[in-house]
């Protein structure tokens, strides 16, 4: 356990909780200043479809009173918390009665089935190629191709959806354009399904691949370059070590640390920012879940969907923390 | 050490691959449906978040997922057409001469999809639950309330309604899908004893949610819902109408217009919702079997809600009718139209929608010299800028004691057309020299200022309502509903509360209590139109056109303008006739 | 001084190379010239020299909603859907659905969309840079305060916060899109930095500097820093192409500035207008072909300036 000691740990636990709390109320606060209530947003919703909502007026009354919305702020506030230590958030308000852990259940598999997967095939692809741009033994020719490819980094994800649903969906027929499985098909755990939901996940998964994995490449090449230089590198060299031990336990092992930081960094804003891609596709995933929430001003469903991501990306950053003094030995807390 | 992260990694990699399949619970594969005979819809939603609830007492339940399509049947359907309100479950609705007193006849033989009569207590019960909701929650609960006194079973197909006023409109108003939907009948045996605002109405066990459709719901998830035909539906027994064709419809999320013009260029939507020109010319180079209401231009369909701007009336600087007058004046609605439609929809010269049943009260108006042009007079208009004192700097804008005459429009940043028609009137408007801009807001947003008059001018259709008769529009302008800004006001949200207005709410509120088709209406909407074209608390811009097509590869027959016998909104509740009608297409 | 030097055979060495380090200094005269560098350089200040000439050559009127004929395509090409249209020298790059004239759109939008990112990006990387050095340098309550702001805004979703601002504001402008995209820009560069201070802060150089007496700020700002230009620039080209796409991303969801060209907004109107469906390639290729361009221009910098900071780069790669 060197570079960590129990001070360090509890300090470091109190920031936990400390973050958790004021994010918590920040997401709580936030919806609250924007103008109008979920109660206006669902009977706008109406209203866009029937043309006009009679006694409008007190559906809105009757439903804020229902939800507790009349109450004063620290009322709510206070209630709020205690939904948090007992992570039940209640029912949607845009869609009640549904209760916000079944919108978060039904979307949540799909999120961290497809888009996470493609998240760390990007998070691989993106450091290996970076890491081979730098790398002495690498073709030139490769060298040179890399670049090319991660001028797809600059295209907006859901023209590259959209262009890839053209293409392979429309033109070539090789996939589906839409959806998650097949039309009429229903779900279960059998073979046509799961084949069909691989089906459908190929092309969002690779659109979320080809537009993002050049920014990996580009911050691992940058940390690559800072090792190459460092003493030790000439020193392995000098002893002959082979060129791929070199690569993966000298070069690689060193500079991934920061990217695996990012990672964690990120991982929240996975969940909830591929919400373009799944419209591309109308897929039902967090990020549809997440965005029609807050179009909504669903409180309870902003707060449960936001709270799961704070919850996430925390504990991420936490055992980032935590472990970063044993991978990395070159560096110790609280040892001023 | 390596190796086992390795392992751990691929571990984790299958887990997640496998996540969603686990959740879904496991049922039994439901029998094949041929695409031929299978219909596929499109629903106007980017995901229906809860797919398991089908309480539509409740105001966000979605409804148009199929449910009020082909399980859900309403009384009566207004065919706009022909402006007679046709039977269904309902076979005839008729008031006493005061209008107060209303019997309705049931179709005799109607069974709910799991073998019980649909009788008088449904209906009975439906509105005595309406009726009991203190805290007004349900949807149409404060509406059965302001109108209903009591409801009472006559005998098993009779239901007398006595109402507080008289109300020529009932019928029309919330049981003929006037706009959309209707108050739909709630089976008494499922739903007596649930708590109404939380009950979800399925089970999948017991076969919920029930209705007296040809259709039963077989699956729902947020992006689709399959409905298959009910061999028992009471129509077909009772020689009411034959089953209908197609054995399954489908309805699906298709999200974004590429989406419904793909899917549709693949045979794979038939029935998608409001694309614009450009891609239905699109679709119909790859799928020439792709129709629209109409086979040339414009294309559309009318939607009974027209587009308007509609002004804030209490707040500065406009709230000098004459400026609002002027906008008028400077709006060029044939270039709008041109532009932000390319050509696909009318200019409107009144507030109603332009159908045949409108016409007489469309024509009072014009022959009184009461309608808008349809071209602009911007000279015209800006003399009445000029005499509000205001004259051009240096960037042509108007400006009066140093300030600019700014004019702030919101408008619904959720459909291309509203955006693309009030950014095109925002030229128009800085071309004359008022500083227009428009401010895309969400829906939220955009109800909530326009409930609490906290806008200046919006892109909206709050005057939307009639179709057949003058007063549903008319009334949305009532000083009954004046509530000062700040406060939520239901209707008349422009907070029109002048001399004129209340002159104008006291013919609106004479005209309401005349039966419907009473020949002294269309001279009173003349008379009361006076004072909108004096005041402009709205300007009438142009009809809400909707580009609906239908893919005739499966399935022919889809209504058009040639053959009109409903109108083609796949998202109403008068659907059911499109079902009853479609034919399935002879290969060629 | 640009070259990392960290040590794990104490600080003799270290010194020897510092020394080496000035020497090589002087030598930066000519290492600027870097082909890469130039030509990145070139691209971008076309980019930005294009945007003014043609606000002088050309009539960015054009650019707003119904000024020009509907759909034409660019000059030369002849489109067939929806009745005959050809390409006329009065719109050259051709017009999309609402009357607006493709090359306007650019000469404005192109420079709009960089300032996006350049401001964003800026923004940023300098709030991240700071506050990175402050927290790892300093450490103790100071890096406490900064790590749970930085938490606390890495963990909360951007969309529900930039939504928020938008249904407030109702209309959003360049500038506030910028500062709005960077409000969520600085957390992850000042965690990244703030590790790698870390990480350096126990080196050998660096403890040497402490020893011989060196002020904090002359630490981090002569020793530590130099050694993470490379991730630096690459993270501020990261942030910057990311920035520009954030925007795109926001206006695609309807959250962007309505008079105002940019190149995301062109990309969002083509979008909304099946413009891939209807073969109006130009609507939506000629924005995403410029999007591309800058940021080959910002990747060559980016290649051209590590070569320039890390000479033995360049000699393994000419």
């Amino acid at each position: 356990m060197r570079g960590i000691t129990l001070n360090y740990f509890l300090r470091r636990l109190g920031i936990f909780f400390l973050t958790i709390w004021i994010a918590g109320t920040i997401i709580w606060l936030i919806p609250h200043l924007a103008p109008g209530d979920p109660i206006s947003a669902m009977v706008a919703r109406l209203a866009s479809r029937s043309g006009f909502v009679e006694n409008s007026a007190e559906i809105i009354e009757g439903w804020k009173e229902r939800f507790g919305l009349n109450d004063p702020l620290p009322v709510q506030y206070v209630r709020y918390l205690g939904n948090l230590v007992h992570l039940d958030f209640g029912y949607s308000m845009a869609n009640f009665p549904a209760p916000v852990s079944q919108l978060i259940g039904q979307a949540l598999p799909w999120t961290v089935g497809l888009l996470l997967l493609a998240t760390t095939i990007t998070f691989l692809l993106g450091n290996f190629l970076g890491a081979i741009m730098v790398w002495r033994r690498t073709p030139r020719l490769i060298k040179y191709i890399i670049p090319l490819g991660m001028i797809f980094t600059s295209l907006p994800s859901i023209l590259a959806a959209l262009f890839l649903a053209y293409v392979f969906a429309f033109l070539l027929n090789w996939f589906p354009l839409i959806g998650s499985y097949d039309m009429g098909m229903k779900p279960g755990f059998n073979g046509p399904f799961i084949l069909s939901v691989i089906q459908h996940g190929t092309l969002p998964a690779l659109s979320i691949i080809i537009v993002s994995f050049g920014y990996w490449t580009l911050g691992m090449r940058g940390m690559m370059i800072t090792v190459e230089g460092e003493d030790y590198m000439s020193l392995a060299r000098a002893k002959g070590l082979g060129p791929f031990y070199m690569l993966y336990r000298y070069m690689i092992r060193n500079a991934i640390l920061p990217q695996i930081t990012a990672f964690a960094i990120t991982l929240g804003t996975l969940i909830s920012g591929q919400v373009l891609v799944e419209y591309a596709f109308s897929y039902q995933g967090m990020g549809t879940v997440i965005y029609n929430a807050i179009l909504n001003q669903d409180y309870p469903v902003i707060e449960g969907t936001s709270f799961m991501l704070i919850l996430i990306t925390a504990l991420a950053v936490l055992v980032i923390d935590l472990i970063y003094p044993l991978i990395d030995p070159r560096i110790s807390y609280g040892a001023k | 050490m390596k190796s086992r992260f390795k392992r751990l990694g691929l571990g984790i990699m299958l887990t997640l691959m496998a996540l969603p399949l686990a959740v879904q619970v496991v049922s039994a594969q439901s029998a094949d449906v041929a695409r031929e005979d299978t219909v596929i819809f499109d629903i106007d939603a980017t995901s229906i978040a809860s797919p398991t609830n089908f309480n539509d007492l409740v105001p966000g339940t979605n409804k148009n997922q199929g449910a009020h399509q082909s399980m859900w049947e309403p009384l009566f359907i207004l065919n706009y057409g022909t402006g007679q309100i046709e039977p269904y479950l309902g076979t005839a609705f008729t008031p006493n001469d005061a209008q107060d007193v209303w019997t309705l006849k049931l179709h005799d033989g109607i069974k709910w999809s799991d073998g019980v009569a649909f009788t008088a207590d449904d209906v009975v019960f439906t509105i005595q639950l309406l009726l009991d909701d203190k805290t007004k929650t349900l949807n149409d609960a404060a509406n059965m309330q302001n109108w209903v006194k009591s409801v009472t079973k006559i005998d098993d197909l009779t239901v007398q309604f006595d109402l507080n006023k008289p109300n020529p409109r009932f019928q029309l108003d919330y049981f003929s899908v006037r706009i959309w939907g209707s108050v739909t009948i709630k089976p008494k045996h499922v739903w007596e004893g649930q708590d109404p605002t939380t009950f979800t109405f399925y089970d999948e066990a017991k076969g919920w949610p029930i209705g007296t459709g040809p259709y039963k719901l077989t699956s729902a998830s947020p992006e689709q819902f399959v409905w298959d035909e009910d061999p028992n539906w009471w129509g077909a027994a009772t020689g009411f109408h034959a089953l209908p064709e197609p054995k399954r419809l489908i309805w699906i999320v298709a999200g974004s217009e590429t989406n419904k013009a793909l899917l549709m260029s693949n045979h794979q939507l038939d029935s998608a919702m409001n694309i614009t020109l450009g891609t239905l010319q699109a679709v119909q180079a790859k799928n020439p079997n792709a129709v629209a209401w109409v086979k040339d231009a414009p294309y559309s369909f009318a939607d009974p809600c027209p587009r308007e701007l509609e002004f804030q009336t209490e707040m500065a600087p406009f709230s000098d009718p004459n400026l609002r007058k002027a906008v008028s004046l400077i709006i060029d609605r044939t270039q709008n139209i041109a532009i932000a439609y390319q050509g696909t929809t009318t200019p409107s010269t009144t507030m109603f929608v332009s159908y045949a049943g409108m016409n007489p009260f469309i024509n009072a108006i014009t022959d009184a010299g009461l309608a808008n042009d349809v071209v602009a007079h911007v000279e015209d208009g800006q003399k009445l800028i000029e005499a509000a004192g205001y004259a051009k700097n240096g960037s042509g804008i108007y400006e009066k004691d140093g300030a600019t005459l700014d004019l702030a429009i919101m408008v619904g940043n959720d459909t291309q057309e509203y955006i693309l028609s009030t950014n095109e009137l925002v030229e128009q408007l800085q071309q004359a020299g008022v500083n227009a801009s428009s401010q895309p807001v969400n829906g939220a947003t955009s109800q909530n200022a326009n409930q609490t008059g906290n806008f200046q001018a919006q892109w909206a259709w709050n005057t939307c309502g009639s179709v057949s008769e003058p007063w549903n529009s008319m009334n949305q302008l009532n000083v009954s509903y004046y509530k000062p800004a700040g406060e939520i006001a239901t209707a008349n949200t422009e907070r029109w509360n002048t001399d004129g207005a209340k002159a104008y709410s006291a013919i609106v509120d004479k005209m309401g209590s005349l039966p419907l088709g009473d020949p002294a209406i269309p001279a009173m909407v003349a008379e009361a139109y006076k004072y909108i074209a004096a005041e402009t608390p709205i300007i009438p811009l142009v009809q809400a056109e909707k580009i609906v097509p239908f893919d005739t590869t499966y399935w022919t027959n889809w209504p058009t303008s040639d053959n009109a016998y409903i109108v083609p909104t796949t998202w109403w509740q008068n659907t059911f006739f499109i079902l009853f009608n479609l034919k399935k297409a002879t290969p060629a | 001084m640009a070259t990392a030097q960290t040590t794990e055979n104490g600080p003799a060495s270290a010194a020897v190379h510092t020394a080496k380090q000035m020497g090589r200094f002087n030598r930066w005269d000519t290492p600027w010239l870097n082909t890469k560098l130039l030509l990145g350089i070139g691209i971008i200040a076309s980019i930005l020299l294009f945007g003014i000439l043609g606000n002088l050559f050309w009539d960015t009127k054009l650019a707003l909603t119904g000024k020009s004929p509907l759909n034409l395509p660019p000059v030369g090409i002849t489109t067939t859907l929806g009745g005959t249209l050809t390409g006329t020298w009065a719109h050259p790059l051709g017009t999309e659905s609402s009357g607006r004239d493709m090359l306007a759109l650019i000469i404005v939008g192109a420079p709009n969309s960089f300032l996006i990112g350049i401001i964003a990006a800026t923004v940023g990387m300098g709030l991240g840079i700071f506050l990175g050095f402050t927290s790892g340098f300093v450490g103790g309550r100071t890096d406490d305060i900064i790590r749970l702001l930085s938490d606390v805004a890495i963990t909360i979703p951007a969309l529900l916060v930039l939504i928020v601002i938008q249904s407030l504001l109702r209309q959003v402008e360049i500038a506030t899109i910028a500062l709005l995209i960077s409000l969520f820009a600085w957390p992850t560069p000042t965690r990244l930095i703030r590790a790698q201070v870390l990480t350096m802060r126990e080196s050998g150089y660096v403890q040497l500097a402490k020893l011989s007496g060196a002020s904090t700020f002359s630490i981090m700002f002569r020793e530590i820093m130099p050694n993470l230009i490379p991730y630096l620039f690459a993270s501020f080209i990261g942030n910057a192409t990311g920035a520009i796409l954030a925007a795109v991303g926001l206006e695609t969801l309807g959250l962007g500035p309505q008079r105002i060209p940019t190149l995301g907004g062109t990309i969002y109107f083509s979008i909304q207008g099946a413009a891939l469906l209807r073969n109006m390639w130009w609507w939506w290729g000629i924005p995403t072909l410029l999007l591309a361009v800058m940021f080959v221009g910002l990747l060559l910098i980016n290649l051209g300036f590590d070569e320039i900071a890390n000479p033995r780069l360049r000699q393994s790669s000419q």
